[in-house]
């Protein structure tokens, strides 16, 4: 897999009305010349726009050793200005402009995002292009925002979920950069000061317009801002970089970690199975997107008896993550007592095992099909979060296009297909189980 | 600035219609005949305020118990299953002084979902083993999650239990760690009978709605008894000055969290908020790169990820961007929330934040500032109303401070309309940098508690280049002086916090 810069000789240009598809408003998806791809949707909500860049680069991307962190770190960067727009000229206009904006990173992606009022969107196009372009910064502003960095890892650290997860990755993976979070590990973090060269570097490799989409959403003429986009994102050069990314070896027996937590919690369980990359048109992926619905969601069997009934825990979730590469299949819970630790853990291995042999009801699978037709739609209720859940596909696949295969996928999936997918994943050799309790202190 | 948005935006909160009927609560309908959706905000008069004393968490699991609890008419998994397939939820928030049940629904299943909705208000079966979970629940948030997994938000409750102490405010809105344990079902129904009146609720409901749906929740809700307004006690409007009090807990932590404020004896129904708006904003917009206190301590110092400040509550603040609407308050503070500094600059940040208060109440606002602030705050509010459920939310607002026209629309003219006289003159009048409650999350509390009261010299080092006005600056800053008295510095081992 690669996220060079793809240059295309010509423009894909597709206007695309959502008959009888998932997403129900129609759009625009064009490739610019360098590699730009530029996703316009516009909405009936009068006023507002929302403006993303979504750079597929992200934890991911960490390939070399002593840099995990550095797509978040590089995120905060993005804000430090240019030479036609200092930090204080780039801040004052997004004062001006009064539009809210911020970014965020994981594992796939960098995200940047504002929403403001139509008025100003030619002003964004130029800003917000001009900064993808011809980022500019000095070694005091790189060694100064390293520190917020370090400020960020310790807000985040007395969150035990955090240090589980920190935990279970490192422990689930040898090779691959999912081993480590999008903050990174410590040690990287309190030497990103010294980092400043690699950084033009990491900004050369990923900030290119083939890496790179844009997706405008809200009020606005599609036919007069593709024009926009063209002239303030025409000059950006197509970069050359091509990552190789690990590949993580088979696992070949069951792994466990524990973090003693310093202060008091509740005891956390992670049981994760090494599962399949998102692939739109998978029926693994489906599948197990499936079944974590249906066996650990709140009409679950294990959620009423061990949520509601014998109240062991108080939350249980089962779900795969989009990702671009393998990552497991992920059933987290949080117990109220460590002495029911071995027995919540049997009870979901168990939930894993008949998954394989015991069909879903119908009835069941199509009202979860419902579920999550309706789950997204839900989601586009305002212009903000419509251009916040076009995210995912459109970081995974490069283009909005996808979506409704993906959803088409869903709706093809047979009771066949999740337990095909359960026999295939839940392999005790591919298992990994963290466990986070409050330590002797 | 005036935009087209903001425009239609007013356009359409004015279309909402309030009006009770005689037999029923309070409807406020904000139609949108286009939309999708149907939303709903329940808002029943009463929050942890309302708490008896001694029972403190009571309102907070009495709508638990509504909100994730079997009806008369189906247990809780029953309704889990039948909310399943509309990918639909409700939910209640509870803040001191208001509850809401909200959700919202997809217009293909309205009349399922309401139906759900409705048997949650109105037949709640306060069923023995929905308690134990959610009394266990409540009780373990207490006791672990809130006072280990996040310094800031553990200090950002603790300021506001200690600047209203005494009082009805004191307690977070769970309670306390030993009330919640002694909470029966009785006191739950109790507690719902006296509350959960027509006299005391108000439905919300915005979306593509229609007039049978207002003429169904009227005669539906004939079934609340009538009660009577029940409104709780409140603390004093500007409780008593007590000069620099400091509140240390002691905990292990890679880092150190702080809060510091007081009352401020304003609300949005003041002439002065506004102007205050405008100061506020610059000095601290919540997670705004753009702001002062931000500029100063995180981008120019490293110090930390973020420092805003806030004349209005603003829950979860970790979480939401913008302010989510139904945690309005009668009594409000005054807050600056410092982000996690290493344990070395705890004094450092601490003195260079109460020096710009200092500085701003002394010096007030530039012009340039107030103008660019003045500009900004009115495009910027447009994004607190992103959906139709936060502008019902907002509307319920409105009336919870009894406003003759919306919020957003007095942003628009007040802020607009403000003077940098106005704004410097409701600095003076509201900020005052010698009397504020200070809250510290750290461990090696003694040594830090030695340093206070000596006002011993707190310099910080840089590892990187760094302006020659910066640390001229910082001279100035780590020798600022901050006079608190012996008998006002408490240090608390965290496990006595909200006991």
């Amino acid at each position: 897999m690669r996220t060079s810069a793809l240059v295309l000789p010509f423009l894909i240009l597709s206007c695309l009305a959502a008959h009888g598809g998932v997403f129900p408003y129609k759009y625009r998806e064009e490739v610019l010349p360098n590699g730009l791809r530029c996703i316009l949707v516009p909405l009936d909500n009068p006023g507002l726009v929302a403006y993303l860049t979504v750079v597929r680069t992200g934890s991911r991307d960490e390939i070399e050793p002593g840099h995990t962190g550095f797509a978040h770190f590089f995120e905060h960067m993005m804000f430090r200005g240019t030479e036609k727009y200092p930090a204080d000229v780039f801040n004052r206009i997004h004062v001006e402009i009064g539009s809210d904006d911020n970014a965020f990173t994981s594992d796939d992606l960098t995200c940047y995002y504002l929403t403001f009022s139509k008025q100003f969107l030619e002003k964004v196009i130029d800003t917000e292009s001009d900064r993808f372009m011809h980022l500019k910064y000095a070694v005091p502003e790189f060694q100064k925002e390293a520190k917020a960095i370090l400020g960020e890892y310790n807000k985040n650290y007395a969150n035990p979920f955090f240090q589980l997860e920190e935990k279970f990755l490192d422990t689930a993976y040898d090779k691959h950069t999912y081993k480590h979070t999008t903050m990174g590990f410590i040690k990287d973090i309190e030497d990103m000061p010294n980092q400043y060269e690699y950084s033009l570097q990491f900004f050369d490799r990923f900030y290119r317009p083939g890496n790179c989409v844009v997706v405008v959403v809200g009020d606005f003429d599609p036919d007069a801002v593709m024009p926009l986009l063209k002239k303030y994102y025409g000059d950006w050069k197509p970069g050359t970089y091509t990552a190789a990314y690990p590949e993580e070896p088979e696992q070949t027996a069951e792994r466990t970690c524990h973090v003693d937590y310093e202060g008091q919690t509740l005891p956390l369980l992670w049981v994760g199975y090494k599962g399949p990359a998102f692939d739109p048109a998978g029926k693994d992926f489906a599948a197990l997107t499936v079944l974590g619905k249906l066996n650990f969601g709140e009409t679950s069997r294990i959620y009423q008896d061990l949520v509601l009934k014998e109240q062991k825990v108080d939350f249980i979730d089962g779900s795969i993550s989009n990702h671009r590469d393998p990552y497991p299949f992920s059933v987290l819970t949080r117990l109220k007592d460590k002495k029911d630790l071995d027995a919540v853990k049997s009870r979901i291995e168990a939930t894993l095992e008949a998954a394989k042999t015991t069909p879903p009801d119908e009835k069941e699978l199509a009202e979860l099909k419902s579920n999550l037709k309706y789950g997204f739609l839900m989601g586009l209720e305002s212009t903000k979060s419509t251009a916040m859940n076009l995210i995912e596909i459109i970081q995974l696949t490069g283009s909005l296009m996808p979506i409704e295969t993906y959803y088409k996928t869903i709706d093809s999936i047979a009771p066949a297909d999740i337990q095909a997918a359960a026999q295939k994943y839940f392999v005790a050799a591919h298992r990994t189980v963290g466990t986070l309790s409050s330590g002797a202190k | 600035m005036k935009t087209i948005a903001l425009a239609i935006l007013m356009a359409a909160t004015m279309r909402a219609t309030t009006g009770a009927a005689e037999a029923g609560p309070e409807l406020v309908q904000m139609p949108n005949a286009g939309s999708p959706f149907v939303t709903f905000r329940i808002w029943i008069k009463a929050g942890s305020a309302s708490d008896p004393a001694g029972k403190e968490g009571l309102a907070y699991l009495t709508a638990g118990l509504i909100g994730e609890g079997s009806t008369r008419a189906n247990a809780y998994e029953m309704i889990l299953k039948k909310m399943f397939p509309m990918a639909a939820s409700y939910s209640v928030q509870v803040d001191r002084e208001m509850t809401v049940l909200r959700g919202t629904v997809h217009k293909d299943h309205l009349q399922g979902y309401y139906t759900l909705l409705k048997e949650a208000l109105l037949a709640p079966a306060f069923q023995e083993d929905d308690f134990t979970r959610l009394k266990t629940d409540q009780a373990n948030f207490l006791a672990t999650t809130l006072r280990y997994s996040s310094d800031e938000e553990l200090g950002k409750a603790l300021l506001h239990s200690v600047a209203f102490a005494g009082t009805s405010y004191a307690h977070p809105q769970q309670g306390l760690v030993h009330s919640v344990k002694t909470l029966t079902l009785d006191d739950v129904r109790a507690f719902y009978a006296k509350h959960y009146t027509r006299s005391n609720i108000v439905i919300g409901i915005a979306g593509g709605f229609g007039e049978n749906l207002v003429t169904q929740i009227r005669k539906d809700m004939e079934a609340l008894p009538a009660g009577s307004p029940v409104a709780a006690t409140l603390p004093p409007a500007m409780p008593a000055k007590k000069g620099l009090h400091v509140y240390i807990v002691e905990k292990e932590t890679r880092s150190t969290a702080i809060s510091f404020g007081h009352p401020i004896g304003l609300t949005r129904a003041n002439d002065d908020f506004y102007p205050m708006m405008i100061a506020n904003s610059w000095l601290g917009e919540h997670r705004n790169s753009s702001a002062h206190l931000y500029q100063v301590m995180r981008e120019a110092r490293g110090l930390n990820y973020g420092d805003y400040s806030y004349i209005e509550w603003f829950p979860m603040g970790g979480r939401y961007s913008f302010p989510p609407p139904n945690a309005a308050r009668h009594r409000q503070m005054f807050e600056v929330w410092i982000r996690p500094v290493v344990n070395d600059n705890r004094h450092f940040a601490l003195r260079q934040a109460s020096r710009e208060i200092s500085l701003l109440v002394q010096n007030g606002m530039t012009k340039d500032a107030f103008e660019l602030s003045r500009d900004f705050v009115p495009n910027y509010s447009l994004n607190y109303a992103p959906t139709e459920s936060y502008r019902l939310g907002l509307k319920l607002d409105d009336l919870f401070y009894g406003l003759p026209q919306s919020h957003l629309d007095r942003i628009r003219e007040r802020v607009k309309n403000a003077t940098l006289e106005q704004v410097n003159a409701a600095i003076r009048k509201y900020i005052d940098p010698a009397n504020l409650d200070i809250v510290i999350i750290t461990q090696e509390s003694a040594p830090l508690k030695k340093a206070l009261l000596e006002n011993a010299s707190s310099p910080i080092k840089y590892d990187s280049p760094t302006p020659q006005a910066i640390l001229d600056e910082d001279k100035i800053i780590q020798d600022f002086k901050l006079p608190i008295p012996a008998e006002n510095v408490e240090i608390i081992p965290v496990e006595k916090v909200f006991e």
